[in-house]
């Protein structure tokens, strides 16, 4: 069947398999490998995308019911050669060591930052529930996400919040 | 998960049931385990129900509702000061262990007819004598209270073909006052024991769920105290059933099996426990 897809901000049209998973069709058709393929049982997070501006769990989703929707991959976080703020925090704050669970925990992180700036520690563990780390002990993930939200306070008003991106862009 | 058999996904509307169909909901429960046997999938999403509709005889809340939907709903209008229960909404999508990158996807429907005890929307429209509306492949509708939907683990009412369209909370349940509870083995843990309490006039509505394999409901005319309370589960048989960790063949209420449910989320006589502490509680809170 044929689909066509937002993904990143570039339009694709493809022919797929009607069982094809969305996550096979960003790592396999498109070669978006960011966003990793874990348990395969809708548990590790490893795999979360935006699903239209809503965090979503790729392997519990067909590439077909996001024909016509939009896909945000954590390729995108990076822009103008600038990391995102969250990209940043992960890397002063050591908050990958095999970096398996890392972009299904920044899209999160993404998420949680644009809609709480300032989020609580518990927060931050709420949000990131369901997305598993083995490496971590996930301490130095929620002090990655914070740091990602102080540095984007401290960013001067009317700037791009360190993200490269123009106002209202998000 | 992949699903290697499944050879057609297409709208809902329009496909005639046949076997090897599955509806599809949110997908969180069919695509996170191997379903050999199905072959099509039929997307409810194409009906295009609204999620949340308000009317004078209560709220309606379709199949496709997402569960993120529902828990960020709140009512306008007169309802909005009259529906004391909403807090409950939230409560519930709470309860379950799903994150809210699943509650995104997941469906009001999906859950219920899932049937798991921990289905915290069986809980919620139980609690709330919510009924549903359920089609039938040939055309039929007929209505089936939620107290009545699910039969077991994993079991419902539903017959091959039939789709949940909705479930209607009526507008008199909507006024109660409600007391909740719920114990998992970790904190945002899947459901072990659920008890929700809520006023109905002069009286008090008790269901619990989660430790039960479906949904059992104790109706007092007039508030019960604790004790009053915790006396009606041990009559039902419940209690002592639960402490021995086993079965009470014939014993339940309204004529059924009834044990605790007993799954690697809690053990049989904790589920017990928790149950008829709880019980107790929401009786004590909804007394003044
Ligand atoms: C990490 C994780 C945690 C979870 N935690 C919980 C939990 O705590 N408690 C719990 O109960 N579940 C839990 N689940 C299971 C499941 O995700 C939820 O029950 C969810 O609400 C199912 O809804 P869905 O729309 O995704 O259902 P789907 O996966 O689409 O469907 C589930 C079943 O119901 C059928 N169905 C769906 N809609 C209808 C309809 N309208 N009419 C007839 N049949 C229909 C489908 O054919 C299928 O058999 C969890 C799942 C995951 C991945
Ligand atoms: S691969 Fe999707 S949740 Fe693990
Ligand atoms: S960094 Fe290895 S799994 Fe999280």
């Amino acid at each position: 069947m044929q689909i066509t897809m937002t993904v990143n901000g570039v339009s694709h049209t493809r022919d797929v398999e009607a069982r094809l998973l969305l996550i096979h069709f960003l790592r396999d058709e498109l070669r978006l490998t960011g966003s990793h393929w874990g348990c395969d049982t809708s548990n590790c997070g490893a795999c979360v995308v935006w699903l239209d501006e809503t965090p979503v769990k790729s392997c519990t989703v067909l590439a077909a019911m996001a024909d016509g929707r939009r896909v945000r991959t954590v390729e995108d976080l990076a822009r103008g050669g600038r990391l995102d703020p969250v990209q940043q925090g992960f890397a002063e704050c050591h908050g990958l060591q095999c970096g398996f669970c890392t972009p299904g925990m920044m899209m999160t992180a993404r998420w949680l930052l644009d809609h709480h700036p300032d989020p609580s520690v518990a927060e931050i563990r709420e949000a990131l529930s369901g997305q598993l780390c083995r490496c971590t002990g996930y301490e130095n993930i929620v002090r990655s996400v914070r740091w990602a939200s102080e540095h984007e306070a401290a960013q001067p008003a009317g700037g791009d919040g360190g993200t490269g991106r123009q106002a209202g862009e998000r | 998960m992949d699903l290697e058999t499944i050879t057609e996904y297409r709208p809902a509307p329009g496909a005639a049931w046949q076997p090897g169909d599955a509806w599809l909901g949110g997908g969180t429960w069919l695509f996170s385990e191997p379903q050999p046997g199905l072959r099509r999938l039929l997307d409810l999403r194409g009906f295009g129900w609204a999620p949340l509709t308000e009317s004078r005889g209560g709220l309606e809340i379709a199949a496709t509702c997402t569960i993120a939907e529902l828990a960020r709903w709140r009512p306008g209008g007169p309802a909005a000061v009259a529906w004391a229960t909403v807090p409950l909404l939230r409560q519930c999508c709470d309860a379950l262990l799903a994150s809210f990158k699943v509650q995104n996807m997941a469906t009001v429907g999906g859950n219920i007819c899932l049937a798991l005890p921990a289905g915290a929307m069986t809980s919620l429209a139980a609690a709330l004598d919510g009924v549903t509306t359920l089609w039938s492949p040939g055309g039929g509708v007929r209505e089936v209270p939620v107290i009545g939907f699910v039969t077991g683990p994993g079991t419902t009412v539903l017959r091959p073909g039939e789709l949940l369209r909705s479930v209607t909370l009526p507008d008199a349940s909507l006024r109660g006052r409600t007391a909740f509870r719920q114990a998992s083995l970790s904190r945002l843990g899947r459901s072990a024991a659920l008890v929700i309490g809520r006023t109905d006039g002069p009286g008090l509505v008790i269901t619990v769920t989660a430790a039960t394999p479906r949904p059992v409901q104790f109706r007092f005319a007039a508030r019960p105290s604790p004790d009053e309370a915790t006396a009606a589960l041990d009559r039902a048989g419940l209690d002592r059933a639960g402490l021995d960790g086993a079965g009470l063949d014939g014993a339940g209420l309204d004529g059924g099996h009834l044990t605790w449910h007993d799954d690697v989320h809690g053990a049989p006589a904790w589920r017990a426990a928790m149950t008829r502490r709880f019980v107790a509680e929401v009786a004590a809170e909804l007394r003044e």
